[in-house]
């Protein structure tokens, strides 16, 4: 059995029990998401599952779509402003300050 | 004397004489002064004065002597008046040629012509006295005369001294309350020149200057015969004059009069003069010196090179002097840098002198990139933002380009509609790790947003920071001369931001 940790994907789960499946890499983007996914001695990264309490799945879908944008535009010097409904832009705050990005 | 081609009328009717300066004002301003300019010495070199270019008059018409006492006073006409110092007036931009061309065409050629009807009263001498009257009661309007009691006395001819009512709140401090008045004053009179000098206003009151952006001339039209020459712009030239205040910090309100042409902040408190600024793309005479400027905003330059600002006045201010800056980078190397002495001054010559180039701002050199977070705290040296050395993947905190989440959540924020009206009692119900950035987001709005230098796209949290070292002697001396081959050039510090850990100098 392989080792989840040197899987490709990484899942990311929301508190109300939506999961989003993303490329590893793009989740280390965010020092909170780095950390225990990229080590055993965290269940996380034992699982290749990271759960998000406080934030729901609007908020998630968000996140990921932001940790993929990141991923593709890392070395671009014009990178196009990525779409904030503004009623989620606040809370989006929020989690830019949990997962440090 | 008379074929001579008489000089445009000034731009701007206003008289100052020092006589009028308030002596406690001087007092404080002269301590102030005095330290400003003990910092700056070696920068001073300018043959301009930093104050506000002073209004002359010229001699006395030939017809106006002793023996000629009895004569009609009306026969006079107005004196030329020149503007700037009294060794070399100030050259008018060559923008304006049409506008000279123009006002030379009303003046009279002596020949009658039929068609002329209205001509012949236009150009009577009445008509040109009163109006000289007009000129000189709003030069009248200067609140330091000495010896009255309240601190503005404000003549007028035709209407008594009316009791305006001033909303203000009681604990309104008088400075405010006068300055609102002189405000008020020039608005209902249609005068473009606002002079709110000598006030002690620390701030600019919220609201004081808003309604100066509809200001209205008032047409000069007095009695049944209309002329030609009463139809003239009433577009005003919009200048406001704040010397000699406390001021720290300058209100929003400020940039937001898109037509203002002259701005004087002279001997005021003054410790950086916010981007902002570029909104004023109006602006053509800007005097700041007298104040505790460490450096400028790079927005200025901007609009020297594409706005219409011919007129920067900077010294004195304590600017840092670029022998003790670290700089990465010279685009214009010093020519005594290997063997100079880290006292000396560093010389700096006018090597290359292309056509057009001699006007422009020139850039000398560039200070070193400070890095910041995704909070906007600088970085430090971190090891890992040295660019040739990509971070490997894993063990250290990635650091790329693209914008932070909290930066683009951030932008959201900013465009949001009730941003504004948020107080401060509201953000603080927020949670407390985003208040700080709330609030920044909406200073930014109030500012009426922030363009990033280099990518000119709206940002919130200023990613890199760095000095530019710029000469812009042409503008300094009112566009008197171009920059000569070999002549010292005397270059001053422009803070300037980027968005993004990209968005750097070209070559670095």
């Amino acid at each position: 059995m392989a080792q989840p940790t040197d899987s490709e994907f990484v899942t990311i789960v929301s508190d109300d029990g939506f999961e989003f499946i993303i490329p590893r890499s793009t989740a280390y983007v965010s020092e909170t998401l780095r950390i225990p996914l990229s080590s055993t001695n965290y269940p996380e990264g034992r699982d290749g599952k990271f759960v998000l309490k406080d934030f729901s799945g609007v908020i998630v879908e968000k996140i990921c779509e932001y940790l993929c944008y990141n991923e593709k535009h890392k070395d671009q010097v014009n990178v196009p402003d990525m779409d904030i409904p503004p009623e989620l832009c606040l809370e989006l705050l929020m989690a830019a300050d949990f997962l440090n990005t | 004397m008379d074929s001579e081609i008489p000089l445009p009328p000034p731009r701007r009717i206003r008289h100052r004489s020092p006589a009028n300066a308030n002596p406690s004002a001087t007092g404080i301003a002269v301590s102030s002064f005095q330290r400003a300019q003990r910092l700056s010495r070696f920068d001073d070199r300018s043959s301009q004065p930093s104050s506000d270019p002073a209004l002359f008059s010229s001699d006395d018409i030939p017809a106006s002597g002793l023996e000629n006492y009895h004569a009609t006073v009306s026969g006079a006409g107005r004196k030329r008046r020149y503007r700037g110092t009294w060794w070399g007036e100030q050259v008018l931009d060559p923008k304006r040629k049409r506008a000279e061309f123009k006002d030379k065409r009303n003046v009279d050629s002596g020949v009658w012509m039929g068609s002329d009807e209205s001509g012949a009263e236009s150009l009577l001498p009445s008509e040109d006295g009163s109006a000289w009257g007009e000129d000189l009661r709003k030069s009248v309007l200067d609140p330091r005369k000495p010896g009255s009691s309240t601190p503005f006395t404000v003549e007028t001819e035709n209407m008594p001294t009316h009791n305006r009512v001033v909303f203000k709140s009681p604990e309104e401090p008088d400075a405010h309350r006068f300055a609102r008045q002189v405000v008020g004053d020039c608005l209902d009179k249609g005068h473009e020149s606002i002079d709110l000098g000598d006030f002690h206003l620390e701030t600019i009151p919220s609201g004081l200057l808003r309604p100066l952006q509809h200001l209205t001339k008032l047409p000069s039209v007095k009695e049944a015969p209309v002329s030609e020459n009463v139809f003239t712009s009433l577009q005003p030239f919009l200048s406001i004059y704040l010397p000699n205040n406390s001021l720290s910090a300058l209100h929003n309100d400020l940039f937001e009069l898109t037509n203002l042409k002259v701005l004087s902040l002279r001997n005021n408190k003054l410790t950086e003069i916010p981007s902002t600024i570029r909104r004023l793309t109006a602006l053509e005479v800007l005097n700041l010196s007298v104040n505790q400027l460490a450096y400028l905003p790079w927005e200025l330059l901007k609009l020297m090179q594409e706005g219409e600002l011919k007129h920067l006045t900077v010294r004195p201010n304590p600017f840092l002097p670029i022998e003790k800056a670290q700089i990465a980078e010279w685009h214009n190397p010093p020519t005594n840098q290997k063997e100079t002495e880290n006292d000396e001054p560093l010389q700096f010559e006018n090597q290359e002198s292309s056509l057009g180039k001699d006007w422009s701002p020139l850039h000398i050199a560039t200070g070193p990139i400070t890095y910041m977070n995704m909070e906007g705290n600088p970085m430090g040296d971190s090891p890992f933002r040295n660019k040739p050395t990509p971070s490997p993947s894993g063990l250290k905190s990635p650091v790329n380009d693209a914008p932070s989440l909290r930066e683009i959540a951030l932008r959201a924020v900013s465009k949001l509609p009730y941003l504004e009206q948020t107080t401060d009692e509201e953000l603080a119900e927020y949670p407390a790790m985003i208040v700080p950035l709330l609030r920044q987001a909406r200073e930014v709005r109030a500012a009426g947003g922030q363009p990033c230098s280099v990518c000119h796209r709206e940002y919130v949290i200023p990613r890199a920071e760095w000095m530019e070292w710029w000469d812009f002697t042409p503008c300094e001396n009112g566009m008197k001369m171009p920059r000569c081959p070999g002549e010292r050039l005397r270059p001053l510090p422009f803070r300037r931001f980027g968005c993004s850990l990209s968005c750097v100098p070209q070559s670095c």
